[in-house]
């Protein structure tokens, strides 16, 4: 495996970095391959869409899990963040599309002030976001007591939008994909954040405020949280707070599937996008396989284990 | 007014809030407030249990966290009542309970030592393997749960429930093996700062381990009894996941580690039980409940500020801290004596 990669990649260096997102895109690979050969119209351009677009969603959240995890720091609230947007653009984004986007610039601004008061008053993410979670909940409860709702019409007709030729998913993922990796990896924004995560010292005596780095980080988090619910309600024509609770871990395996790290520093968008979409593919791979339902959370769990376990063994390899 | 000051008895803020929670109760309905606490003494414990399994957790420093512990108490319910109910021992039961509960941390444990997961994925995932057995256990089953225990339970001379004091002495417990044991003195090392604590000679992955264990044994008996106590479900466990960490947040415990406030996991855990009590009482809807829980625990969680260390939520998060970093843990530390 190691020859493999030495005459594939630059630096050694290089590949310490990209070797768990590359332990991911073989069990990517894998995935397809079982899906394929249990059902052979998953390849087909149809096939693809319908097994890709219940992870849509699931990746745009895990970028925004990236961005957080990027400076160090972990979200808990993002599945009831993205059940909780759902469930604006299924009311108020319906009823009065001016205050439905005034609601979602709010909420993305609420996630500026949830960072900048962290970060001021010094306490773990963890536990705040995990506060936050049920204030999302709350707010979701409040507007929407039960799921329903309808969707804007061009966000439906997003949602059921496909071209001949390719996945229309493939589309969304790619795209937003590149947007995070121009800002986080290829922008003086990234720099802050990373820097941040892995050495808030450092970031400081080099004149660049924490404050703004963390800020900066939360309000993308939170936009591209607003993304997920909007791509989510399209798919699902309605408003529901807890449609996407699982996230709230999903959304960290993903990114630790893709190779970021939870002590910061690192920002892996292709990594978690690939991540995303391996876990995103395990519950079709079960479902195909006739899995019963009650076990596929359990099998779930443990291919996340071993994939982990991959990672360990191959980054032992290398060092 | 420095904070620091304020919170130098961090435990005392979770029963403050508690006793005001009391008496608004007392305000609103107008009856006498023993009834109140009676009750809140009796659905608390259950609370406590997993609580002080989470607080030790986090004591072990940044980045570790159980998430398993809503799975493992529903799974432990329906085990320990299943055993029970086929072997005719309630005691059998709660130990079926606490094993199950030792072996799903057995899953967690052997991810994070041997796999070098990260703790809340491990957790996660054994806790996925937890909810699915509990799932396929639930199909078509029906034993009920063993009626000496449930009177047990529900036993209240002078108002204050049995449990309550087995719960309270369970904390004493905990007390004396953080202050007195050398276990409990390794953890509070670990916690503070895990490179020291593996310089100094202290088997760092044991600690870890016996940890995750302990937790996973606390979440099994609180399974069991709570099983005893209502019934077995599927969702037993569900909000304990979130007011775990409540309780210990509340409670004053570092959420950063090395400082481990059992005490205050009861003040946290009455305050707890107490709302829900008010918000039941005022009649509001579950959305209201909600903002309100998530409210007061950002409230508490800003007002008493993370500590002191100067390098941010960050360096929390790390495992290894860089030099820059680690000279200003240091001081931080010096500071809770």
């Amino acid at each position: 495996m190691s020859e493999l990669l030495a005459s594939a990649l630059p630096s050694r260096a290089r590949m310490r970095r990209t070797a768990p997102a590359v332990v991911s895109a073989v069990a990517l690979a894998a995935m397809v391959a079982v899906c394929a050969s249990l059902q052979s119209d998953v390849l087909s351009v149809g096939g693809l869409t319908l097994v890709l677009s219940a992870t849509v969603p699931l990746v745009i959240a895990a970028q925004a899990q990236m961005t957080l995890m990027s400076v160090g720091d972990i979200d808990l609230g993002i599945g009831t963040f993205v059940g909780l947007v759902t469930v604006v653009s299924a009311t108020t984004l319906v009823t009065s599309p001016l205050l439905g986007v005034l609601t979602l610039a709010g909420l993305i601004a609420a996630y500026a002030v949830l960072g900048a008061l962290i970060h001021l008053r010094r306490v773990p993410s963890l536990i705040a976001t995990l506060g936050a979670s049920f204030v999302w909940l709350g707010l979701g409860l409040f507007i929407l007591p039960t799921p329903g709702g309808s969707t804007p019409e061009w966000l439906a007709s997003f949602g059921s939008w496909a071209p001949a030729g390719f996945p229309a998913p493939l589309l969304p993922i790619l795209v937003v994909s590149l947007v995070v990796y121009l800002l986080s990896s290829r922008s003086g924004l990234g720099v802050r954040m990373r820097g941040l995560g892995s050495n808030p010292v450092a970031l400081e005596r080099a004149g660049m405020r924490p404050l703004a780095s963390r800020v900066i980080a939360y309000t993308m988090a939170g936009a591209l949280g607003v993304l997920s619910g909007l791509v989510l309600a399209s798919q699902t024509g309605g408003g529901d707070v807890s449609s996407a609770t699982s996230y709230q871990l999903m959304t960290v395996a993903a990114v630790i599937l893709g190779g970021g790290s939870f002590f910061g520093g690192s920002a892996v968008p292709w990594g978690v996008a690939i991540g995303g979409v391996t876990l995103g593919l395990v519950s079709v791979v079960l479902s195909l396989l006739d899995v019963p339902s009650n076990m596929q959370s359990a099998v779930q769990g443990v291919i996340v284990l071993a994939v982990l376990a991959g990672r360990v063994v191959v980054g032992k390899v290398l060092r | 007014m420095n904070i620091r000051a304020i919170v130098s008895r961090p435990w005392i803020w979770g029963f403050a809030a508690a006793v005001l929670v009391w008496a608004i109760i007392m305000a609103i309905s107008g009856q006498g407030g023993g009834q109140t606490v009676s009750l809140a003494l009796s659905l608390a414990p259950y609370l406590v249990v997993v609580g002080l399994g989470q607080m030790l957790v986090i004591t072990a420093g940044p980045g570790n966290i159980d998430v398993s512990v809503a799975s493992i108490i529903s799974l432990a319910g329906f085990v320990s009542v299943g055993v029970a109910a086929s072997t005719g021992s309630a005691t059998v039961g709660i130990l079926a309970g606490i094993g199950v509960g030792v072996l799903v941390a057995t899953i967690s444990t052997v991810a994070i030592l041997g796999l070098s997961v990260p703790p809340i994925i491990a957790t996660l995932a054994a806790g996925l393997v937890a909810s699915s057995v509990t799932l396929s256990l639930a199909n078509g089953f029906t034993a009920v749960p063993d009626p000496g225990l449930r009177q047990l339970l529900n036993v209240r001379p002078a108002g204050i429930p049995v449990l309550a004091v087995a719960v309270a002495a369970l904390t004493g417990l905990v007390i004396v093996l953080l202050r007195r044991t050398v276990y409990g003195r390794s953890l509070l090392a670990v916690g503070q700062n895990r490179r020291a604590a593996e310089r100094a000679g202290i088997p760092v992955a044991r600690v870890i381990a016996t940890t995750y264990l302990v937790s996973g044994a606390l979440a099994g008996l609180t399974g069991a009894l709570l099983a005893a106590y209502i019934a077995p479900s599927a969702d037993l466990g569900t909000r304990y996941l979130l007011d775990s960490v409540a309780v210990v947040v509340i409670g004053g415990t570092l959420i950063s580690g090395g400082r481990a406030v059992p005490v205050g996991v009861w003040g946290a855990g009455l305050f707890f039980i107490l709302l829900d009590g008010l918000v039941n009482l005022v009649g509001w809807s579950t959305a209201a409940q909600n903002l309100l829980k998530g409210g007061l625990v950002l409230f508490v969680l800003f007002l008493a500020g993370g500590g002191d260390r100067a390098g941010g939520t960050a360096s929390r998060f790390r495992r290894r801290p860089r030099p820059a970093a680690a000279t200003t843990t240091t001081t931080g530390d010096n500071t809770h004596g």
